[in-house]
């Protein structure tokens, strides 16, 4: 009966987790971050909108900008997302758990992802810059700075929200039982990964 | 002995797909069927980030419909404007 009990409530982690996680049926986190989630996305919409008028009338400058850029640090870059989005994941799955400690390992472990993002890319700017790349070089380029630009702030800020998140845990604020808040940011932080599985395809490599 | 759970499947998938992302970007030249795996590539890793790290495949019905959608849409725009560029280049022209 126990089982049975239990079973339902297995989600994407190992094991399996007592009480019924949040997301369930649910709005994950709560209304708020989606009104936010959903807007972010439209102004990304609108970028990747500009982007295609923008590749139709510039063909040329589209088909050979991506071969200009250091594909090396746009990989690294979506390797450093992705994971930090698994580890944001095993986090969320931990506090479900009950187990605090490691969930602030995995969240501390999803910043450091966030902060290598935010190296790599500023390195890339830098390498950039001495290849002779730059925001007013051609329109691709500038469809370049333009949508990693916003989209590294937006990496930003959302790695604040993460350290947020592990105050609150040490705080005791977000528990096995309460964790909603750590749901809503957790949320939040796929969604800026998601930004970047569009870019760096239409950046990196579509020509 | 590895125990392995869907986090970490999906993970190693998405890696996968990255890397072979990154391969294409450095040795295939300019093909409409490119594109092609390249768009089903994005659908797919969104689908994968959204279901199995966002958890929208148990979550709320309109929130998933929503952004399953955004995935569907953006990935078929890319390839549409790949097809029809000059269609679209008349369509957005001023002059």
């Amino acid at each position: 009966m126990n089982s049975l009990l239990i079973a339902p409530f297995y989600l994407n982690g190992c094991g399996s987790v007592i009480n019924e996680p949040e997301t369930r049926n649910k709005i994950p986190g709560n209304r708020a971050i989606w009104v936010g989630i959903f807007a972010e996305m439209t102004e990304f919409a609108m970028f990747f909108i500009v982007y295609f008028i923008a590749k139709a009338h510039y063909p040329e400058q589209f088909s050979q900008g991506p071969l200009h850029l250091n594909t090396l640090a746009g990989t690294l870059n979506t390797i450093a997302l992705i994971t930090s989005s698994y580890f944001v994941a095993k986090a969320l799955f931990a506090i479900r758990q009950g187990n605090k400690n490691q969930s602030i390992k995995w969240l501390w472990a999803a910043v450091s992802a966030g902060v290598l993002y935010l190296m790599i890319k500023i390195w890339e700017y830098y390498w950039n810059s001495s290849h002779g790349i730059h925001s007013d070089t051609n329109s691709f380029y500038t469809m370049y700075y333009y949508m990693t630009f916003n989209h590294l702030l937006h990496v930003g800020w959302a790695s604040g929200s993460l350290l947020w998140a592990i105050k609150q845990l040490k705080s005791g604020y977000y528990t096995q039982e309460n964790h909603v808040g750590l749901t809503a940011i957790a949320s939040y932080w796929h969604m800026v990964d998601l930004a970047w599985i569009i870019i760096f395809p239409l950046l990196y490599v579509l020509r | 002995m590895f125990n392995l759970n869907r986090l970490d499947i999906s993970w190693i998938i998405l890696m996968l797909i990255t890397l072979a992302n990154a391969f294409i970007a450095e040795t295939a030249d300019p093909h409409i069927f490119i594109t092609a795996v390249i768009c089903f590539s994005i659908a797919y890793k969104g689908r994968r980030v959204m279901d199995h790290f966002m958890e929208l495949n148990y979550a709320n019905k309109t929130i998933a419909l929503l952004m399953r959608s955004y995935f569907y849409i953006f990935p078929l725009l890319i390839f549409l404007t790949d097809m029809f560029s000059e269609q679209l280049a008349e369509l957005t022209s001023l002059t």
